[in-house]
């Protein structure tokens, strides 16, 4: 969803619902690699039936990480996507199902987003390689140095469009990836793998939804089915609450804000590319030991447990007194409908409802407080009833007027802080420790700048008292270094006239802003808005209505995609904004039903329709020439350059890209010149696939499969429920199928191919419905919910008899063994650890490791600039062995871990935890339970535990975590 | 205003001496379509219906859909600000002519904003988008219907002006160093010469440079450019011609003391509008900020003569 805040929106208020993966490493002996058993139970005590991988999050990491270095080609590509499955699948360990999917095209509504994407996606790509290429000249000139530059083309993204090339290799190095997998891993044996190439229309996690539905919809289904989903979007979230299925996580990559990322020029971290000066690589530690340890620089997974963010909204939603009958199920599909105010991939989000300004819980607040004069919820079953919605409008529009001038004045506030920050920031020193400043830093051998001499030196005294002032423990002489060198640069660019410098006004790398015409938060606002966002006067109420009644569509739409399916793959919004809320009048007859019978485009014309230009080498030379020359009819689609609205936001791709909107029609009529000029092979690539069911020769159905290949059955054929866990659906012949004891070949040259393949492949159909067939949201019979989680508003300390033993949970399981260490465990410890070392005490001024509690976002993360600030298992042990917490038990070494360990149920420390080696830490928490004293402390945890931002006491938790660095082994030993 | 009224009027006219045509233009109107952008094109369409004569109207055709395209790429380029490929530019602005829009947006391409740090900020400030009428031809800023510099010419110059450094380098040893105390129009000529080029300077007085930075609004005195070779080399401002073309000159050699030259094509702005112009720089890596130029030696069509 085009909400990145969202997920970060949802993780902080609701901290409970993300919880931890735990990894089970390949383990290494005598050089021999052996890989994780995957048939063994999973680590974090969970079982999952089906796993759904959202391919695209996968394959956009796989083909141009931002973390790390390109893979060379598109072999090593596909290997490394292979690997990304492999390590999802040893955390999930699904039993049943693994549903691949990969965006097919797409309904006509997200067009204009994918177009917006590629067309940017394809100016960045040139804009970086010019940029690499001017600095990587201007650096070698200047005496630096580069490591040479592999010569290897650039990856187009764009080419991750169904009907390319890149994707119709995809799926067959899928298929083969599939095949050897359920010949060779045990994990694999008895599982059924479906995989939607590009070629089956629908993005891919609505394609994963439909399926869900459908099996949802048919008597056979297990209502007990445990899903898990691979994605990044927050609009997966969405959809899991969609189903109305109780058990529903999420897995994806954790967010980590400001990573470090490699400039791309040098290879080395801590500066970007234009900053990049060409130095050679500092060490890292006093023999360069920590050269590649970058703090969490592998990615962690987290799961989101929809179960708790159901147990979160009920309280949230749950009204008394009602007039009518209160059903969770209905309000969450309320709370699902709203969330898209804020913004979804198909509609403009309402320019009064931002997500950082708390837009949700205003619109939560709204809902309450209007429901008794809407007298019943806004959605059923995914249709809208515009009525309702209409007074919530009205109650957000009576609003507006206010977040304008409120979102002003916190702009401001922030502008001015941050501006303060900037300045101290900039007192610090830059680059590489060993470089020497002022006089004596380097200059190009015969360049202009020569070394000059201190000038205006009461403005210099100056900056160095203020500061000093605002950093008394930096180390002066450095500081003196970092000034003389600051006032050097300013004397060689602009103080040639040998005379003094004047003190600027504005920073010099702080960009104008732009001004904002709107003036959102001064009266005249909406003639304003109207007049520069859409070129039409405030009296144009018969435009200001049609832009409303598409809006109403896009929401009616947006809503029956998410719970139904697609209503018509050919509505989109035909404008570049949204209208306001209080524009929202008389929309009861805005909207009555979609267009019936629409279909999908082909591969080949959503890639007319999508593509620039500049990307056109993925179509057949024919089609390409549409887009280039100047007798096409279809030429308006293509400009080379296009406007972009910074639409308040500070950098060009947050703006609003003014493309012109795709004519479905002459699209069409123009394609229909070219047709004949496919090849075979394009042609093929051009229609429509079908999804593919694999299972092993273990799998009960093979044998099934195998005896429709022989008997060479020609029409679909239903699936027998009870073969494979009550999965429906129909099955087809595939014409290259993959069959046991059939060789099938590798496509990537590196890979062998699998002589003695045991997996059986064959087309699958979801269970098809009625047309007019309504999915019901509701929870099914028989489905039992998840225990819950959450801290019982009333319970107390004390007072919990007769309503069961609270306990604060991590992970899935409550009632989860606990490890301890022994009392060696600790003499060792204690021999480790130097209990002379009297660091800052408990409330040294060593930050905790980032957590999310910290409001660490907006803060580099440690160690990302180039090294300084030390390596953190040691600052942390400072902290630690320094004076005892003051509720610290004074018997034993294990007792600071209760607290923490039982308390922390948000993930803040749990982070930290990860990092540093999580078996170890595990054991810690269990030995805090196994001992017996968790009650005593049940106070403390109650403090941590509460979601009053109870700072202080994360803090010593957190210091006083991390005894020593732990070893590295893994144990998994509960039972 | 009256203009404009004429524009409709003749839509209006003309619909009204061939009615059969109204319900079929009309349906060519887009969703999205405010009434202005949709009268503007739909002149556009009438007005150049004649020149496919293929088409028919009410009747779709490979030819409607052309000129459907055309009014669509010049539609999106007055109000939405695409820009298309130089040749589709050329024959939108030729068959836009005539067409007349009010308060057209003022909107920047992603290039532009992305190369903002290239341009002289500031400078954006000038009548041509302000003017309540105006052609398509020349409402946006930006566009470079006007001839340029070929994209070869800097490679073209580069090797006279590597000779010029050298020139220049030495000179500037026998002369004590660069300083203020020197005759710095005197060194410059003498290189140039010595090579076999001359200098050209060209006067304005600084009254009648439209767009200039507003604290340079003294009305005395004179603007001098230099340029050699068509390139760029600097501008002075002074009292009287002499001390403008100092000035220049010494602005120009500062360009002289980096570690080399370099031709490039910068973009400037050159009476209100932004052009490319062939530029004399050194290697330090900055904003250069031109100074509007004054002359163009690249104009192929001589529509908008500046005041050289």
């Amino acid at each position: 969803m085009g909400v990145p805040a969202f997920f970060r929106w949802l993780s902080r208020k609701y901290s409970s619902i993300v919880v931890h993966c735990l990894e089970e490493n390949a383990k290494e002996c005598n050089g021999v690699r052996i890989p994780v058993d995957t048939s063994k139970p999973n680590p974090n005590e969970v079982e999952f039936d089906n796993l759904y991988l959202d391919m695209n999050g996968i394959i956009h990491p796989c083909t141009h990480p931002e973390d790390k270095a390109a893979p060379k080609n598109e072999d090593e590509m596909m290997v490394a996507i292979f690997e990304y499955i492999d390590r999802l699948f040893n955390i999930v360990r699904p039993r049943r199902v693994l549903y691949m999917a990969i965006d097919g095209v797409a309904p006509r509504a997200k067009m204009n987003q994918q177009r917006s994407r590629r067309f940017r996606a394809s100016k960045e790509g040139v804009e970086l390689v010019d940029e690499k290429n001017r600095i990587r000249e201007e650096i070698l000139q200047k005496g630096g140095y580069l490591p040479p530059d592999e010569i290897k083309e650039r990856f187009d993204s764009n080419c991750i469009t169904p009907g390319t090339e890149f994707m119709d290799n995809l799926a067959k190095c899928l298929r083969y990836y599939v095949a050897d997998r359920l010949t060779n891993d045990p994990g694999w044996k008895n599982i059924t793998v479906i995989l939607s190439d590009a070629s089956v229309p629908g993005e891919g996690e609505h394609k994963i939804m439909d399926y869900i539905r459908r099996q949802r919809a048919q008597p056979h289904h297990d209502p007990n089915t445990h899903h898990c989903l691979c994605g990044a979007d927050a609009d997966l979230i969405m959809l899991g609450l969609a189903t109305h299925e109780p058990n529903f996580t999420i897995i994806r990559e954790e967010f980590k804000p400001n990573q470090p990322r490699p400039c791309a020029l040098c290879g080395q971290k801590g500066h970007e590319l234009k900053d990049c000066q060409g130095v050679a690589r500092e060490k890292k530690g006093e023999h360069d030991e920590f050269a590649d340890s970058m703090p969490a620089s592998e990615q962690e997974f987290i799961f989101i447990r929809l179960c708790v963010l159901r147990e979160y909204l009920e309280r949230e939603l749950t009204m008394a007194s009602l007039p009518f009958p209160f059903d969770f199920e209905r309000s969450v599909d309320d709370w699902v409908f709203m969330c898209f105010f804020v913004g979804n991939d198909f509609l403009p989000h309402l320019p009064s409802l931002e997500i950082r300004e708390g837009a949700i819980d205003r619109l939560v607040g709204i809902y309450k407080d209007v429901v008794h004069k809407t007298g019943g919820y806004i959605t059923e079953n995914g249709f809208v009833n515009l009525e309702r919605v209409e007074l919530i409008m009205e109650a957000v529009g009576v609003a507006e007027d206010n977040i304008f001038k409120k979102r002003k004045e916190d702009d401001e506030g922030f502008k001015r802080r941050n501006k303060e920050k900037k300045k101290r920031m900039k007192a610090q020193q830059r680059g590489p420790a060993y470089l020497t400043g002022g006089q004596f830093a380097p200059q190009a051998l015969g360049g202009r700048g020569r070394p000059e001499v201190v000038q205006n030196a009461r403005h210099q005294a100056f900056d160095m008292r203020m500061q000093g002032r605002d950093q008394m423990n930096r180390d002066a002489a450095q500081s003196l270094k970092a000034m003389m060198k600051n006032g050097g640069q300013a004397g060689t660019s602009d103080g040639q006239d040998g005379r003094g410098v004047k003190r600027k006004v504005e920073d010099s790398d702080s960009e104008p802003e732009p001004e904002d015409v709107v003036r959102l938060w001064e009266d005249g606002w909406k003639q304003r808005y109207y007049k520069t966002k859409f070129d039409v006067d405030a009296t144009d109420d018969e435009f200001r209505k049609k832009v409303v009644k598409s809006y109403v569509e896009g929401l009616c739409w947006v809503l029956r995609y998410y719970y139904q399916g697609c209503a018509s793959w050919k509505w989109f919004f035909p404008f570049h904004y949204a209208p306001f809320a209080s524009d929202f009048k008389d929309i009861k007859g805005m909207f009555t039903d979609f267009e019936l019978g629409t279909k999908p485009f082909k591969p080949l014309e959503q890639l007319m329709g999508v593509f620039p230009a500049a990307s056109g080498n993925f179509l057949p030379e024919t089609w390409r020439s549409l887009m280039t020359n100047p007798e096409s009819s279809i030429i308006d689609f293509y400009p080379d350059d296009f406007a972009i609205d910074l639409n308040g936001k500070k950098y060009a791709w947050q703006g609003v890209a003014l493309l012109p909107f795709v004519d479905e029609r002459r699209l069409r009529a123009a394609l229909a010149e070219v047709y004949p000029n496919l090849s075979i092979e394009e042609i093929k690539r051009n229609s429509l696939g079908s999804d593919v069911l694999f299972v092993g020769k273990a799998h009960p159905i093979c044998d099934f499969i195998q005896e429709l290949y022989r008997e060479e059955v020609k029409e679909g054929t239903e699936m027998p429920a009870e073969l494979c866990h009550g999965v429906q659906g129909t099955l087809n012949l595939d014409e290259d199928p993959i069959i046991p004891d059939k060789l099938v070949r590798s496509p990537v040259p590196m890979l062998r191919d699998i002589a003695h393949n045991s997996a059986i492949g064959v087309k699958y159909r979801d269970p098809q419905f009625d047309d007019n067939y309504v999915f019901k949201a509701v929870i099914l019979p028989g489905a039992k919910l998840a225990a819950k989680v959450l801290k019982p508003g009333d319970w107390e300390r004390g007072n919990n008899r007769g309503r069961g033993n609270w306990r604060p949970q991590l992970g899935f399981n409550a009632n989860r063994q606990q490890a301890h260490l022994d009392q060696s465990a600790f003499r060792t410890l204690g021999h480790s650890i130097n209990r002379q070392q009297q660091g800052g005490g408990q409330y040294s001024s060593t930050p905790p490791p980032g957590n999310y509690h910290q409001g660490n976002y907006g803060r580099p993360a440690h160690g990302s600039g180039g090294g300084h600030s030390p390596a953190f298992p040691y600052s942390r042990q400072q902290g630690l062995m320094g004076a005892p917490p003051p509720y610290k038990p004074p018997q034993q070494y294990p007792s600071p871990q209760r607290g923490g360990g039982g308390g922390g149920g948000g993930h803040g420390w749990n982070r930290s935890m990860q990092t540093q080696g999580t078996a170890y830490q595990q054991n810690l928490q269990r030995g805090g339970q196994g001992q017996g004293g968790y009650t005593q402390h049940r106070g403390q945890d109650d403090r941590s535990r509460g979601h009053t931002d109870n700072r202080g006491a994360h803090q010593s938790y957190n210091s006083g975590r991390g005894y020593a660095l732990p070893p590295p082994s893994r144990r998994y030993n509960w039972s | 205003m009256a203009e404009r009224r004429s524009g409709d009027d003749i839509v209006t006219e003309y619909l009204d001496q061939n009615p059969h045509l109204v319900e079929w233009v009309e349906s060519l109107r887009g969703v999205h379509e405010t009434n202005k952008q949709w009268h503007a094109r739909r002149e556009f369409v009438l007005r150049n219906m004649e020149t496919f004569p293929m088409l028919q109207p009410g009747f779709p055709s490979p030819s409607l859909d052309k000129l459907l395209s055309l009014s669509m790429c010049w539609a999106n380029h007055i109000f939405l600000g695409c820009r298309y490929p130089q040749p589709v530019m050329d024959k939108i602005k030729e068959m836009g002519e005539g067409v007349v829009i009010h308060d057209v947006p003022v909107l920047k391409t992603r290039d532009e904003i992305m190369g903002k740090g290239k341009r002289s900020s500031g400078s954006d400030i000038d009548g041509c988008s302000k003017r309540t009428k105006t052609g398509p031809s020349e409402s946006r800023p930006g566009n470079t219907f006007k001839q340029g510099p070929s994209a070869q010419a800097p490679a073209e110059h580069q090797p006279f002006f590597n000779r010029l450094y050298k020139a220049v380098a030495w000179k500037l040893v026998s002369a004590g160093g660069f300083g203020p105390n020197l005759d710095h129009f005197e060194i410059l000529r003498a290189c140039t010469e010595s090579l076999k080029e001359t200098l050209i300077c060209i006067f304005v007085p600084l009254k009648d440079i439209p767009d200039l930075p507003a604290a340079r609004t003294q009305i005395e005195g004179q603007v001098c450019e230099l340029r050699c070779q068509t390139v760029y080399l600097g501008t002075g401002y002074g009292r009287d011609e002499a001390a403008a073309r100092s000035m220049a000159s010494k602005e120009a050699l500062k360009v002289f003391q980096g570690r080399k030259v370099t031709v490039k094509i910068c973009r400037r702005r050159f009476n209100g509008r932004d052009v490319e112009d062939l530029v004399l720089l050194d290697d330090q890596p900055r904003n250069p900020g031109f100074p509007p130029a004054i002359s163009y030696p690249f104009q192929a069509e001589q529509e908008g003569d500046g005041p050289s």
